[in-house]
Protein backbone atom coordinates (compact mmCIF):
# COMPACT_ATOMS: atom_id res chain seq x y z
CA UNK A 1 0.00 0.00 0.00
CA UNK A 2 1.27 3.37 -1.01
CA UNK A 3 1.93 6.06 1.47
CA UNK A 4 -1.55 7.58 2.91
CA UNK A 5 -1.66 11.26 1.47
CA UNK A 6 -2.86 14.00 3.91
CA UNK A 7 -4.47 16.99 3.40
CA UNK A 8 -7.10 19.50 4.23
CA UNK A 9 -10.17 21.74 2.07
CA UNK A 10 -8.94 24.82 0.69
CA UNK A 11 -10.50 27.95 2.54
CA UNK A 12 -10.11 31.21 0.62
CA UNK A 13 -9.48 33.38 3.57
CA UNK A 14 -6.59 31.15 4.27
CA UNK A 15 -4.92 31.17 0.66
CA UNK A 16 -1.07 32.83 1.38
CA UNK A 17 -0.53 30.41 4.56
CA UNK A 18 -1.79 27.51 2.14
CA UNK A 19 0.29 28.82 -0.63
CA UNK A 20 3.10 28.65 1.39
CA UNK A 21 2.57 25.71 3.49
CA UNK A 22 4.51 22.31 3.90
CA UNK A 23 3.10 19.04 5.22
CA UNK A 24 -0.01 19.12 3.29
CA UNK A 25 -0.33 16.66 0.31
CA UNK A 26 -3.40 17.46 -1.47
CA UNK A 27 -6.51 20.07 -0.74
CA UNK A 28 -10.13 19.37 -1.23
CA UNK A 29 -12.42 22.22 -2.87
CA UNK A 30 -15.71 22.78 -1.75
CA UNK A 31 -16.16 25.71 -3.37
CA UNK A 32 -15.03 26.83 -7.15
CA UNK A 33 -12.08 29.53 -6.90
CA UNK A 34 -13.28 32.82 -7.16
CA UNK A 35 -12.33 35.36 -9.65
CA UNK A 36 -10.41 37.58 -7.57
CA UNK A 37 -8.48 34.96 -5.19
CA UNK A 38 -5.04 36.00 -5.56
CA UNK A 39 -3.36 32.97 -4.16
CA UNK A 40 -5.61 30.68 -6.44
CA UNK A 41 -2.70 29.77 -9.41
CA UNK A 42 -0.33 29.26 -6.89
CA UNK A 43 -2.59 26.52 -5.10
CA UNK A 44 -3.48 24.86 -7.88
CA UNK A 45 0.06 25.02 -9.44
CA UNK A 46 1.12 23.39 -5.69
CA UNK A 47 -1.35 21.05 -5.12
CA UNK A 48 -3.34 17.79 -5.62
CA UNK A 49 -6.86 19.32 -5.82
CA UNK A 50 -10.14 17.34 -4.86
CA UNK A 51 -13.34 17.78 -6.18
CA UNK A 52 -15.87 18.19 -3.70
CA UNK A 53 -18.17 20.51 -4.49
CA UNK A 54 -22.29 20.11 -4.13
CA UNK A 55 -22.38 18.59 -7.39
CA UNK A 56 -26.76 17.35 -6.56
CA UNK A 57 -28.20 15.41 -5.17
CA UNK A 58 -28.98 11.50 -6.42
CA UNK A 59 -32.26 10.63 -5.48
CA UNK A 60 -32.76 12.55 -8.55
CA UNK A 61 -31.14 12.26 -11.92
CA UNK A 62 -28.14 14.70 -12.24
CA UNK A 63 -29.28 17.20 -14.60
CA UNK A 64 -27.42 17.94 -18.30
CA UNK A 65 -26.44 21.15 -16.59
CA UNK A 66 -24.88 19.84 -13.38
CA UNK A 67 -22.95 17.05 -15.18
CA UNK A 68 -21.23 19.53 -16.84
CA UNK A 69 -20.55 21.66 -14.30
CA UNK A 70 -19.15 18.69 -12.52
CA UNK A 71 -16.82 17.58 -15.43
CA UNK A 72 -15.92 21.05 -15.91
CA UNK A 73 -14.84 21.35 -12.23
CA UNK A 74 -12.98 18.17 -12.34
CA UNK A 75 -11.00 19.40 -15.53
CA UNK A 76 -10.10 22.33 -13.86
CA UNK A 77 -8.69 20.89 -10.91
CA UNK A 78 -7.32 17.69 -12.72
CA UNK A 79 -8.55 15.80 -9.32
CA UNK A 80 -8.09 12.31 -8.90
CA UNK A 81 -11.39 11.30 -7.75
CA UNK A 82 -14.99 13.37 -7.46
CA UNK A 83 -17.07 13.68 -4.52
CA UNK A 84 -20.63 13.35 -3.74
CA UNK A 85 -22.76 12.88 -0.89
CA UNK A 86 -25.43 10.26 0.16
CA UNK A 87 -27.96 12.76 0.56
CA UNK A 88 -31.85 14.21 0.03
CA UNK A 89 -31.73 17.50 1.22
CA UNK A 90 -34.32 19.75 -0.94
CA UNK A 91 -38.17 18.56 -2.17
CA UNK A 92 -38.35 17.31 -5.61
CA UNK A 93 -40.31 20.42 -6.67
CA UNK A 94 -37.45 22.23 -4.76
CA UNK A 95 -39.96 24.25 -2.35
CA UNK A 96 -37.71 22.92 0.33
CA UNK A 97 -34.29 23.29 0.85
CA UNK A 98 -32.37 22.94 4.27
CA UNK A 99 -29.21 24.27 2.52
CA UNK A 100 -27.12 21.19 4.75
CA UNK A 101 -26.32 17.65 4.08
CA UNK A 102 -29.12 15.76 5.28
CA UNK A 103 -29.63 11.44 4.75
CA UNK A 104 -32.05 10.13 2.24
CA UNK A 105 -34.63 7.60 4.05
CA UNK A 106 -32.50 3.97 4.26
CA UNK A 107 -35.32 2.26 2.41
CA UNK A 108 -35.41 -0.15 -1.38
CA UNK A 109 -36.92 2.98 -3.03
CA UNK A 110 -33.90 5.25 -2.16
CA UNK A 111 -31.16 2.69 -3.00
CA UNK A 112 -32.62 2.08 -6.32
CA UNK A 113 -32.91 5.41 -6.80
CA UNK A 114 -28.99 6.42 -5.65
CA UNK A 115 -27.44 3.28 -7.32
CA UNK A 116 -29.56 4.15 -11.16
CA UNK A 117 -28.63 7.67 -10.34
CA UNK A 118 -24.61 7.42 -9.44
CA UNK A 119 -23.95 4.43 -12.61
CA UNK A 120 -24.91 7.34 -14.64
CA UNK A 121 -23.27 10.44 -13.27
CA UNK A 122 -20.14 7.50 -13.12
CA UNK A 123 -20.50 6.91 -16.76
CA UNK A 124 -20.31 10.64 -17.61
CA UNK A 125 -17.30 11.46 -15.25
CA UNK A 126 -13.47 10.92 -16.59
CA UNK A 127 -12.46 10.51 -13.11
CA UNK A 128 -13.69 7.33 -10.57
CA UNK A 129 -17.09 8.60 -8.33
CA UNK A 130 -16.88 8.45 -4.26
CA UNK A 131 -19.64 8.73 -2.07
CA UNK A 132 -19.83 10.24 1.38
CA UNK A 133 -21.97 8.70 4.69
CA UNK A 134 -23.79 11.46 6.02
CA UNK A 135 -24.92 11.37 9.58
CA UNK A 136 -29.01 11.58 11.21
CA UNK A 137 -29.68 13.95 13.98
CA UNK A 138 -32.73 11.32 14.21
CA UNK A 139 -34.32 8.16 12.47
CA UNK A 140 -37.33 8.04 10.51
CA UNK A 141 -39.31 5.40 11.74
CA UNK A 142 -40.22 4.15 7.98
CA UNK A 143 -36.66 3.67 7.14
CA UNK A 144 -35.82 -0.35 6.12
CA UNK A 145 -32.10 -1.08 7.01
CA UNK A 146 -29.50 0.19 9.00
CA UNK A 147 -27.33 3.01 7.68
CA UNK A 148 -23.85 0.18 6.97
CA UNK A 149 -26.67 -2.24 5.27
CA UNK A 150 -27.84 0.12 2.88
CA UNK A 151 -24.74 1.75 1.93
CA UNK A 152 -22.91 -1.73 1.50
CA UNK A 153 -25.78 -2.70 -0.87
CA UNK A 154 -25.40 0.30 -2.90
CA UNK A 155 -21.17 0.09 -3.41
CA UNK A 156 -21.65 -3.65 -4.07
CA UNK A 157 -24.12 -2.40 -6.88
CA UNK A 158 -22.21 0.53 -8.15
CA UNK A 159 -18.37 -0.67 -7.59
CA UNK A 160 -18.31 3.30 -7.17
CA UNK A 161 -15.87 4.42 -3.94
CA UNK A 162 -16.67 5.07 -0.41
CA UNK A 163 -15.41 9.08 1.52
CA UNK A 164 -15.67 7.51 4.91
CA UNK A 165 -16.13 10.19 7.05
CA UNK A 166 -14.91 9.74 10.43
CA UNK A 167 -16.65 11.93 12.56
CA UNK A 168 -20.32 11.37 10.65
CA UNK A 169 -19.77 7.69 12.22
CA UNK A 170 -18.84 8.89 15.45
CA UNK A 171 -21.76 11.23 15.61
CA UNK A 172 -23.91 8.16 14.49
CA UNK A 173 -22.87 5.76 17.39
CA UNK A 174 -22.99 8.38 19.73
CA UNK A 175 -26.61 9.20 18.87
CA UNK A 176 -27.35 5.26 19.26
CA UNK A 177 -25.83 4.66 21.74
CA UNK A 178 -23.04 2.60 20.56
CA UNK A 179 -19.37 2.53 20.49
CA UNK A 180 -17.69 4.32 17.16
CA UNK A 181 -15.66 0.71 16.65
CA UNK A 182 -18.51 -1.32 17.20
CA UNK A 183 -20.49 0.82 14.76
CA UNK A 184 -17.45 1.51 12.29
CA UNK A 185 -16.96 -2.43 11.56
CA UNK A 186 -20.59 -2.25 10.37
CA UNK A 187 -19.70 -0.19 7.10
CA UNK A 188 -18.17 -1.61 3.89
CA UNK A 189 -14.48 -0.54 4.67
CA UNK A 190 -13.32 -2.09 1.64
CA UNK A 191 -14.42 0.13 -0.80
CA UNK A 192 -12.77 3.11 0.92
CA UNK A 193 -10.63 5.79 -0.92
CA UNK A 194 -10.72 8.38 1.18
CA UNK A 195 -11.18 9.43 4.78
CA UNK A 196 -12.40 12.38 6.43
CA UNK A 197 -11.21 13.67 9.92
CA UNK A 198 -12.20 16.64 11.71
CA UNK A 199 -13.47 17.68 15.13
CA UNK A 200 -16.93 17.71 17.17
CA UNK A 201 -18.54 20.40 19.65
CA UNK A 202 -21.55 20.44 21.04
CA UNK A 203 -24.01 22.69 19.70
CA UNK A 204 -26.58 24.43 21.76
CA UNK A 205 -29.51 23.99 19.64
CA UNK A 206 -29.00 20.27 19.47
CA UNK A 207 -27.75 19.58 23.12
CA UNK A 208 -25.18 17.32 21.99
CA UNK A 209 -22.19 16.97 19.78
CA UNK A 210 -21.80 17.94 16.15
CA UNK A 211 -19.60 18.32 12.94
CA UNK A 212 -18.10 21.58 13.33
CA UNK A 213 -14.67 23.72 11.76
CA UNK A 214 -12.81 22.12 15.11
CA UNK A 215 -9.24 20.44 15.67
CA UNK A 216 -9.92 16.33 16.24
CA UNK A 217 -9.84 15.30 19.93
CA UNK A 218 -7.27 12.88 20.78
CA UNK A 219 -10.29 10.15 20.63
CA UNK A 220 -11.19 10.84 17.11
CA UNK A 221 -7.04 10.53 15.92
CA UNK A 222 -7.24 7.56 17.77
CA UNK A 223 -10.19 6.60 15.92
CA UNK A 224 -8.53 7.39 13.10
CA UNK A 225 -6.02 5.63 13.26
CA UNK A 226 -7.55 2.15 13.69
CA UNK A 227 -10.03 3.14 11.03
CA UNK A 228 -7.34 3.17 8.21
CA UNK A 229 -5.86 0.34 9.14
CA UNK A 230 -9.36 -1.48 8.23
CA UNK A 231 -9.59 0.34 5.21
CA UNK A 232 -6.77 -1.87 2.46
CA UNK A 233 -7.45 0.52 -0.52
CA UNK A 234 -7.80 4.15 1.38
CA UNK A 235 -5.37 6.76 -0.38
CA UNK A 236 -5.86 9.94 1.19
CA UNK A 237 -6.83 11.17 4.65
CA UNK A 238 -8.41 14.88 4.58
CA UNK A 239 -9.10 17.59 7.89
CA UNK A 240 -12.59 18.26 6.96
CA UNK A 241 -13.19 21.89 7.91
CA UNK A 242 -14.26 24.38 5.87
CA UNK A 243 -15.10 27.63 7.55
CA UNK A 244 -14.47 31.50 7.73
CA UNK A 245 -13.97 31.17 11.50
CA UNK A 246 -11.12 28.38 10.64
CA UNK A 247 -7.76 29.72 11.85
CA UNK A 248 -4.57 29.08 9.84
CA UNK A 249 -2.96 27.76 13.14
CA UNK A 250 -6.09 25.38 13.73
CA UNK A 251 -5.85 23.89 10.42
CA UNK A 252 -2.20 23.49 9.90
CA UNK A 253 -1.76 21.86 13.57
CA UNK A 254 -4.46 19.71 12.80
CA UNK A 255 -2.77 18.52 9.29
CA UNK A 256 -0.17 17.97 11.60
CA UNK A 257 -1.56 15.46 14.62
CA UNK A 258 -3.54 13.41 12.14
CA UNK A 259 -0.14 12.47 10.36
CA UNK A 260 1.57 12.35 13.46
CA UNK A 261 -1.55 9.86 14.40
CA UNK A 262 -1.30 7.96 11.47
CA UNK A 263 2.44 7.73 11.06
CA UNK B 1 -47.07 7.00 -0.80
CA UNK B 2 -43.73 6.63 -2.56
CA UNK B 3 -40.59 6.81 -0.16
CA UNK B 4 -39.34 9.96 -1.86
CA UNK B 5 -42.87 11.33 -1.03
CA UNK B 6 -42.13 10.78 2.38
CA UNK B 7 -38.33 12.14 2.76
CA UNK B 8 -40.35 15.60 1.57
CA UNK B 9 -42.60 15.22 4.15
CA UNK B 10 -39.31 14.99 6.65
CA UNK B 11 -37.32 18.23 4.70
CA UNK B 12 -40.93 20.09 4.89
CA UNK B 13 -40.84 19.72 9.15
CA UNK B 14 -37.38 20.39 9.21
CA UNK B 15 -37.72 23.79 7.33
CA UNK B 16 -41.65 24.89 8.35
CA UNK B 17 -42.09 24.91 11.77
CA UNK B 18 -45.65 25.69 11.41
CA UNK B 19 -45.96 22.28 9.51
CA UNK B 20 -43.96 21.01 12.22
CA UNK B 21 -47.05 22.38 14.89
CA UNK B 22 -49.75 20.37 12.51
CA UNK B 23 -51.40 17.22 13.22
CA UNK B 24 -50.68 16.02 9.09
CA UNK B 25 -47.11 16.30 11.16
CA UNK B 26 -47.48 15.30 14.19
CA UNK B 27 -50.27 12.31 13.57
CA UNK B 28 -47.34 10.23 10.97
CA UNK B 29 -45.00 10.03 13.99
CA UNK B 30 -42.29 9.51 12.13
CA UNK B 31 -39.43 10.29 14.48
CA UNK B 32 -38.65 11.79 17.83
CA UNK B 33 -40.70 15.20 18.05
CA UNK B 34 -38.45 16.66 20.08
CA UNK B 35 -35.15 15.25 18.28
CA UNK B 36 -36.99 17.18 15.47
CA UNK B 37 -37.26 20.19 16.61
CA UNK B 38 -33.95 20.46 17.79
CA UNK B 39 -32.61 19.71 14.86
CA UNK B 40 -34.91 22.00 12.91
CA UNK B 41 -33.58 24.90 14.87
CA UNK B 42 -29.68 23.95 14.12
CA UNK B 43 -30.68 24.07 10.54
CA UNK B 44 -32.56 27.53 10.54
CA UNK B 45 -29.71 28.83 12.61
CA UNK B 46 -27.26 27.55 10.01
CA UNK B 47 -29.47 28.50 7.24
CA UNK B 48 -29.84 32.25 8.03
CA UNK B 49 -26.46 32.50 9.18
CA UNK B 50 -25.13 31.48 5.82
CA UNK B 51 -27.51 33.59 4.22
CA UNK B 52 -26.76 37.10 6.67
CA UNK B 53 -23.10 36.64 6.13
CA UNK B 54 -23.67 36.60 2.67
CA UNK B 55 -26.05 39.31 1.53
CA UNK B 56 -24.96 41.85 4.67
CA UNK B 57 -21.16 41.36 3.91
CA UNK B 58 -20.34 44.95 3.27
CA UNK B 59 -22.00 45.69 6.85
CA UNK B 60 -19.32 43.03 7.89
CA UNK B 61 -16.65 44.94 6.63
CA UNK B 62 -18.43 48.15 8.41
CA UNK B 63 -18.66 46.78 11.96
CA UNK B 64 -15.40 47.84 12.78
CA UNK B 65 -17.23 51.18 12.36
CA UNK B 66 -20.52 50.21 13.59
CA UNK B 67 -19.51 47.76 16.42
CA UNK B 68 -22.35 46.00 15.03
CA UNK B 69 -21.85 42.15 13.26
CA UNK B 70 -24.89 41.11 11.29
CA UNK B 71 -24.81 37.75 11.93
CA UNK B 72 -25.08 38.47 15.94
CA UNK B 73 -28.70 38.42 16.00
CA UNK B 74 -28.91 35.00 15.73
CA UNK B 75 -27.94 34.71 18.93
CA UNK B 76 -30.45 37.41 20.73
CA UNK B 77 -34.10 36.43 22.01
CA UNK B 78 -35.44 38.21 18.49
CA UNK B 79 -34.58 35.50 16.89
CA UNK B 80 -35.37 32.93 19.06
CA UNK B 81 -38.63 34.44 19.37
CA UNK B 82 -38.97 34.10 15.09
CA UNK B 83 -37.81 30.47 15.18
CA UNK B 84 -41.29 28.68 15.96
CA UNK B 85 -43.23 31.37 13.08
CA UNK B 86 -39.67 30.38 10.58
CA UNK B 87 -39.99 28.55 6.82
CA UNK B 88 -36.51 28.35 5.66
CA UNK B 89 -36.76 29.84 2.07
CA UNK B 90 -40.00 31.69 2.43
CA UNK B 91 -39.88 35.26 1.29
CA UNK B 92 -41.62 36.35 4.73
CA UNK B 93 -39.16 34.70 6.85
CA UNK B 94 -36.31 35.94 4.80
CA UNK B 95 -37.88 39.15 5.70
CA UNK B 96 -38.29 38.91 9.04
CA UNK B 97 -34.95 37.68 9.60
CA UNK B 98 -33.27 40.47 7.40
CA UNK B 99 -35.41 42.90 9.34
CA UNK B 100 -33.86 41.65 12.87
CA UNK B 101 -30.47 42.00 11.03
CA UNK B 102 -31.40 45.91 9.29
CA UNK B 103 -32.82 46.94 13.11
CA UNK B 104 -29.52 45.52 15.03
CA UNK B 105 -26.41 47.09 12.30
CA UNK B 106 -29.10 50.72 12.73
CA UNK B 107 -28.78 51.38 16.21
CA UNK B 108 -24.42 50.98 15.69
CA UNK B 109 -22.72 53.79 15.07
CA UNK B 110 -22.77 54.92 12.08
CA UNK B 111 -22.48 58.76 11.34
CA UNK B 112 -19.44 58.29 9.07
CA UNK B 113 -21.31 56.15 6.94
CA UNK B 114 -23.57 58.60 5.28
CA UNK B 115 -24.91 56.13 3.10
CA UNK B 116 -25.87 53.25 5.89
CA UNK B 117 -29.41 53.82 6.04
CA UNK B 118 -29.12 53.18 2.03
CA UNK B 119 -26.72 50.02 2.25
CA UNK B 120 -28.82 48.58 4.84
CA UNK B 121 -31.93 48.60 2.09
CA UNK B 122 -29.65 47.42 -0.47
CA UNK B 123 -28.49 44.21 1.66
CA UNK B 124 -32.32 44.03 2.62
CA UNK B 125 -33.40 43.97 -0.83
CA UNK B 126 -31.42 41.54 -2.01
CA UNK B 127 -31.44 38.98 1.22
CA UNK B 128 -35.47 38.87 0.57
CA UNK B 129 -35.58 38.58 -3.14
CA UNK B 130 -33.10 35.28 -3.03
CA UNK B 131 -35.60 34.07 -0.56
CA UNK B 132 -38.45 31.82 -2.57
CA UNK B 133 -38.44 28.15 -4.53
CA UNK B 134 -36.14 27.70 -7.17
CA UNK B 135 -35.29 24.82 -9.91
CA UNK B 136 -32.89 22.25 -9.04
CA UNK B 137 -32.76 20.68 -12.12
CA UNK B 138 -33.64 21.77 -15.10
CA UNK B 139 -36.58 19.70 -16.43
CA UNK B 140 -36.47 16.67 -19.19
CA UNK B 141 -37.39 16.77 -22.48
CA UNK B 142 -40.55 15.89 -22.14
CA UNK B 143 -41.43 17.53 -19.74
CA UNK B 144 -40.85 20.73 -21.68
CA UNK B 145 -42.86 19.75 -24.69
CA UNK B 146 -44.33 23.11 -25.83
CA UNK B 147 -42.90 25.07 -23.47
CA UNK B 148 -40.17 27.68 -25.07
CA UNK B 149 -40.86 26.72 -28.69
CA UNK B 150 -43.38 29.30 -29.09
CA UNK B 151 -43.37 33.15 -30.01
CA UNK B 152 -42.76 35.05 -26.99
CA UNK B 153 -46.25 36.33 -26.08
CA UNK B 154 -46.97 38.26 -23.01
CA UNK B 155 -43.75 38.87 -20.61
CA UNK B 156 -44.52 38.47 -16.44
CA UNK B 157 -42.83 40.68 -14.08
CA UNK B 158 -41.57 37.37 -11.59
CA UNK B 159 -42.60 37.83 -8.29
CA UNK B 160 -40.01 38.80 -5.69
CA UNK B 161 -37.93 41.34 -8.29
CA UNK B 162 -37.79 44.29 -6.25
CA UNK B 163 -36.81 48.17 -7.86
CA UNK B 164 -34.77 50.37 -5.21
CA UNK B 165 -34.23 53.98 -5.07
CA UNK B 166 -31.66 54.95 -3.60
CA UNK B 167 -30.19 58.67 -2.18
CA UNK B 168 -26.45 57.42 -3.24
CA UNK B 169 -25.04 55.67 -6.10
CA UNK B 170 -24.00 52.43 -3.88
CA UNK B 171 -22.30 50.43 -6.81
CA UNK B 172 -19.81 52.93 -7.11
CA UNK B 173 -18.47 52.01 -3.34
CA UNK B 174 -19.34 48.39 -3.25
CA UNK B 175 -16.45 46.95 -3.95
CA UNK B 176 -14.04 49.75 -2.43
CA UNK B 177 -15.46 48.25 0.95
CA UNK B 178 -14.13 44.96 0.20
CA UNK B 179 -10.76 45.92 -0.53
CA UNK B 180 -8.61 47.26 2.41
CA UNK B 181 -9.13 50.53 3.96
CA UNK B 182 -8.30 53.14 6.61
CA UNK B 183 -10.92 55.82 5.89
CA UNK B 184 -14.43 54.76 4.83
CA UNK B 185 -14.98 54.78 1.42
CA UNK B 186 -17.04 57.55 -0.26
CA UNK B 187 -20.21 57.44 -2.37
CA UNK B 188 -21.25 59.90 -4.86
CA UNK B 189 -24.32 61.10 -3.40
CA UNK B 190 -26.27 60.89 -6.57
CA UNK B 191 -30.22 59.14 -6.58
CA UNK B 192 -29.96 56.12 -8.22
CA UNK B 193 -32.18 53.23 -9.15
CA UNK B 194 -31.74 49.61 -8.72
CA UNK B 195 -33.80 46.27 -10.06
CA UNK B 196 -32.93 43.03 -7.72
CA UNK B 197 -34.12 40.20 -9.41
CA UNK B 198 -33.28 36.42 -8.97
CA UNK B 199 -32.62 33.80 -10.95
CA UNK B 200 -34.73 30.00 -11.28
CA UNK B 201 -31.81 28.77 -10.12
CA UNK B 202 -31.49 31.33 -7.21
CA UNK B 203 -28.75 33.72 -8.21
CA UNK B 204 -29.44 37.17 -7.44
CA UNK B 205 -28.16 40.09 -9.34
CA UNK B 206 -28.78 43.57 -9.17
CA UNK B 207 -28.51 46.04 -12.17
CA UNK B 208 -29.41 49.84 -12.77
CA UNK B 209 -32.66 50.26 -14.03
CA UNK B 210 -33.18 52.62 -16.88
CA UNK B 211 -36.52 54.43 -17.53
CA UNK B 212 -37.64 51.63 -19.90
CA UNK B 213 -37.20 48.97 -17.46
CA UNK B 214 -39.00 50.37 -14.70
CA UNK B 215 -42.12 50.88 -17.65
CA UNK B 216 -41.71 47.43 -18.29
CA UNK B 217 -41.85 46.42 -14.09
CA UNK B 218 -44.57 48.58 -14.02
CA UNK B 219 -46.70 46.96 -17.30
CA UNK B 220 -45.96 43.17 -17.41
CA UNK B 221 -48.59 41.57 -15.60
CA UNK B 222 -48.89 38.51 -18.12
CA UNK B 223 -51.62 39.47 -20.05
CA UNK B 224 -50.03 41.87 -22.21
CA UNK B 225 -48.38 41.31 -25.34
CA UNK B 226 -45.61 42.61 -26.74
CA UNK B 227 -47.52 45.13 -28.97
CA UNK B 228 -49.54 46.54 -26.04
CA UNK B 229 -46.30 47.03 -23.89
CA UNK B 230 -44.78 48.83 -26.59
CA UNK B 231 -47.63 51.59 -27.20
CA UNK B 232 -48.25 52.05 -23.61
CA UNK B 233 -44.61 52.29 -22.22
CA UNK B 234 -43.67 53.83 -25.42
CA UNK B 235 -40.68 52.35 -26.38
CA UNK B 236 -39.39 51.01 -30.10
CA UNK B 237 -39.46 47.21 -30.65
CA UNK B 238 -35.96 47.37 -30.79
CA UNK B 239 -35.59 48.83 -27.71
CA UNK B 240 -38.85 46.49 -25.80
CA UNK B 241 -36.88 43.45 -27.55
CA UNK B 242 -33.41 44.45 -26.07
CA UNK B 243 -34.60 45.29 -22.58
CA UNK B 244 -36.85 42.39 -21.81
CA UNK B 245 -33.83 40.41 -23.10
CA UNK B 246 -31.96 41.91 -20.52
CA UNK B 247 -34.79 41.55 -17.77
CA UNK B 248 -35.10 37.83 -18.74
CA UNK B 249 -31.52 37.09 -18.35
CA UNK B 250 -31.71 38.77 -15.20
CA UNK B 251 -35.05 36.65 -13.96
CA UNK B 252 -36.74 39.45 -13.67
CA UNK B 253 -39.10 38.95 -16.33
CA UNK B 254 -40.62 35.57 -17.83
CA UNK B 255 -42.76 34.33 -20.41
CA UNK B 256 -46.30 32.38 -21.20
CA UNK B 257 -45.86 31.43 -24.84
CA UNK B 258 -49.35 30.72 -24.85
CA UNK B 259 -48.92 27.06 -25.99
Amino acid sequence: MSPLKIGAFYNPHLGRELAEARGIDHLAMADPPRADDPWWPKIKERYTLLLHDYLGQLSEPLDERSIQRARSLAELYHTPWVAEHFQCLHTEDGTYNLNYVFPPLYTEEFLTRFVTNANALKARLDQPLVMENIPGFFDVRHSQMSEPVWLRRFFAATEVGFLLDLPHVWLEAHYHGARPTDWLAEFPLEHVVELHVAGVVDDADLQGPWIAPAEPSEEMLAFAAQAVTRCPGAKAVTFDAFSPSLTAEALLRSVERIRAALA
Amino acid sequence: MTDRALQDLVIRALADAPFRRSPEWRQRALADPERVERFARFLARHFYFERIVHFFKYSTVLARLTGRRPEAILGQPAFAALLPSLVLGSRDSARAVAGLVVAHVKNGASAQIPYHDDLLRYEEAMMVVEAGPRVWREPTVSATKGVGSGEWVTPEKVAGTALLDLTYDLPAVLPKLLRPWTAVPEAPARPVRLIVARSRHGRVAVAKATDAIVSIMDLADGSKTLDDLAREAGLRPAELQATLQGLTELGAVRFSTGS
